[in-house]
């Protein structure tokens, strides 16, 4: 008897959670185009100034054109290949020198110092340096964003390392693992989902810092391009660029996510 | 050295420094375990017996005394450890874990395999080769523990209460297990517990250590014949008997660590 009384109510409850994730879906798509719909009628009824809030129908008519012309194509295309170019200069080293900081005491040691005191420098501030150094070329925009990449991925490397529990490295001892053995078997995979915790937090510095990168010293790229519509007043044009960068924000957190679940398959559930 | 004695420590002692305090965890330990003996060590919590094994392995260096291991079998490692903690490692599937040790040696893939098979078999862990750890429960993944020592093949396996964190009657089949295993193979094993029972169920001789400073407070040689049957046995009177023979030092050795740690707090 109670048994069925609790099967029905169980049911109860999964059917109005399924209601909710159904109501919740709705929410989440319904409220982004609420809020298109009241800015459309707020520029028709005049209530703010087109000229800084232009009506979505407007920006999505110059996105077309712009997408059409192949302009925003190509500063797209040449701020993903900087940016992903920075990023793998960053982060490569960044892990290597991770895990060799995490597994030796005295590497740790000595190095410690520097890190401690680069790190904290907002990488945006020696943008100036940086130009110095490698000149107003491509350099520069791989610099900065490697730079930035590079701190965030090299600390939570090391951290990824230092979370390991102390046994598995003597598992790997006891059972005869070289030290490059247990590098790649155990300090590797170990510190895999917090590498890939810097990894994400990397790449979202990376797109930062790329758009810093080309407004102030680039004439092309999606951030130069951004700039200067705004400085010769297109507002629409800024505005396809915005959307442009959110896109690709939102793709590719897509795909880390998806590399993560593939390289990371024991931590089943947990993604993210 | 004796004939047929594997290992023999000689005045083992081990000192830690803890926070500046000097903490000793083993003092004057003197043992011997022959040649395809099933030694089994019981003692009271904190005595020192992880630690015997730890030096025993080769992960830690006795601060005084010496361990002498005789190596029969230079091709084959020297041991193999069932550690006290979870050990499979998370990120690597049941049967590249019970590889593992194959590996490291170089052993190729496609006699690996045949090993890992075997021993998954003998475990019962046949199906859940591709399974990750955390798909399996906390018995599971001692025995995976446990295939994986065997798998390695070492010329003297350690286990450090590989079943203590599983439920009692999981346990008693593991203990089944591990025999069944170990009967065929005979390999020299150093095995440590809590449990009286177990000591006796598994052991061709139990080793009784003091409270801390761990050192050999008894030997019991364990007459019961083999094979064995961890049902059966249990409710024999040689059994019982021998449950008294143990227990009877042991037991002044657990009050004296409760007494220590009266004292401490
Ligand atoms: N690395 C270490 N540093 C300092 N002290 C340690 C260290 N390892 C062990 N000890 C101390 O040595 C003593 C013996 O520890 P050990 O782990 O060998 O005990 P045990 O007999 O295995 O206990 P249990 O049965 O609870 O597993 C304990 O008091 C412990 O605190
Ligand atoms: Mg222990």
């Amino acid at each position: 008897m109670t048994v069925k009384v609790q099967t029905a109510r169980a049911r109860r409850l999964g059917r109005a959670r399924i209601g909710g994730v159904a109501a919740e879906r709705l929410i989440s798509v319904g409220s982004p185009v609420l809020l298109l719909l009241v800015w459309e009628a707020l520029g028709r009824l005049g209530l703010v100034d087109v000229r800084f809030f232009p009506p979505p129908s407007a920006i999505a008519g110059t996105f077309a054109t712009l997408v059409a012309s192949g302009e925003l194509l190509d500063q797209t295309r040449i701020s993903l290949g900087r940016v992903i170019i920075g990023f793998l200069i960053g982060a490569v080293p960044g892990v290597v020198l991770g895990l060799v900081m995490g597994m030796s005491r005295i590497v740790r040691a000595a190095l410690n110092p520097m890190v401690g005191a680069l790190y904290p420098i907002p990488k945006s501030a020696i943008l100036p340096l940086l130009l110095l150094i490698f000149g107003i070329g491509e350099p520069s925009k791989y610099a900065i964003v490697a730079s930035g990449v590079f701190f965030l991925v090299l600390l939570n490397t090391i951290a990824g390392v230092l979370s390991i529990e102390p046994v598995y490295l003597d598992v790997g001892r006891n059972f005869g693992a070289s030290r490059l053995q247990a590098f790649w078997t155990i300090a590797l995979p170990g510190a895999l989902p917090l590498v890939f915790t810097g990894l994400r937090l990397a790449w979202g510095i990376a797109l930062i810092l790329i758009v810093v990168g080309e407004m102030f010293a680039s004439q092309s790229g999606l951030g130069y391009f951004i700039n200067n519509m705004y400085q010769t007043f297109q507002v629409e044009k800024m505005y396809a660029g915005l959307i442009v960068m959110s896109v690709i924000g939102y793709v590719s957190f897509l795909i880390l996510d998806e590399l993560q679940r593939w390289l990371v398959p024991w931590r089943g559930d947990r993604a993210v | 050295m004796n004939d047929g004695v594997r290992v023999a420590a000689r005045h083992l002692g081990m000192h830690f420094s803890l926070r500046g305090a000097d903490l000793v965890a083993l003092d004057d330990v003197n043992l011997q375990v022959r040649d395809r003996e099933f030694c089994c060590i019981v003692g009271p919590s904190g005595c020192g017996k992880s630690t015997f094994l730890r030096i025993l392995a080769g992960l830690e260096r006795q601060t005084s005394g010496e361990l002498h291991v005789e190596v029969r079998d230079p091709a084959n490692p020297l041991t193999a450890m069932v550690f006290q903690e979870q050990s499979i490692f998370p990120w690597m599937t049941v049967e590249e874990n019970v590889g593992y040790g194959l590996r490291m040696r170089g052993v190729h893939a496609s006699v690996r395999k045949r090993v890992v098979d075997h021993y998954l078999e003998k475990v019962g862990l046949a199906h859940f080769a591709r399974a990750y750890p955390h798909q399996m429960s906390g018995g599971m993944k001692q025995r995976a523990s446990v295939a994986r020592a065997f798998a390695t093949d070492p010329e003297i396996l350690l286990m450090d209460e590989p079943f203590a964190s599983v439920d009692e009657q999981t346990r008693a089949l593991l203990q089944e297990e591990l025999l069944r295993v170990w009967e065929s193979d005979r390999k020299t094993v150093v095995y440590i517990t809590h449990s009286i029972d177990e000591a006796l169920v598994l052991g061709d001789r139990v080793i009784v250590m003091s409270a801390r400073p761990g050192r050999v407070k008894a030997e019991i040689e364990v007459t019961l014949p083999r094979p064995r049957s961890v049902y059966e046995l249990k409710s024999t009177p040689a059994f019982s008997e021998l449950v008294a023979r143990v227990w009877e030092p042991l037991r002044r050795e657990v009050l004296a660590s409760y007494g220590a740690l009266g004292q401490a707090s």
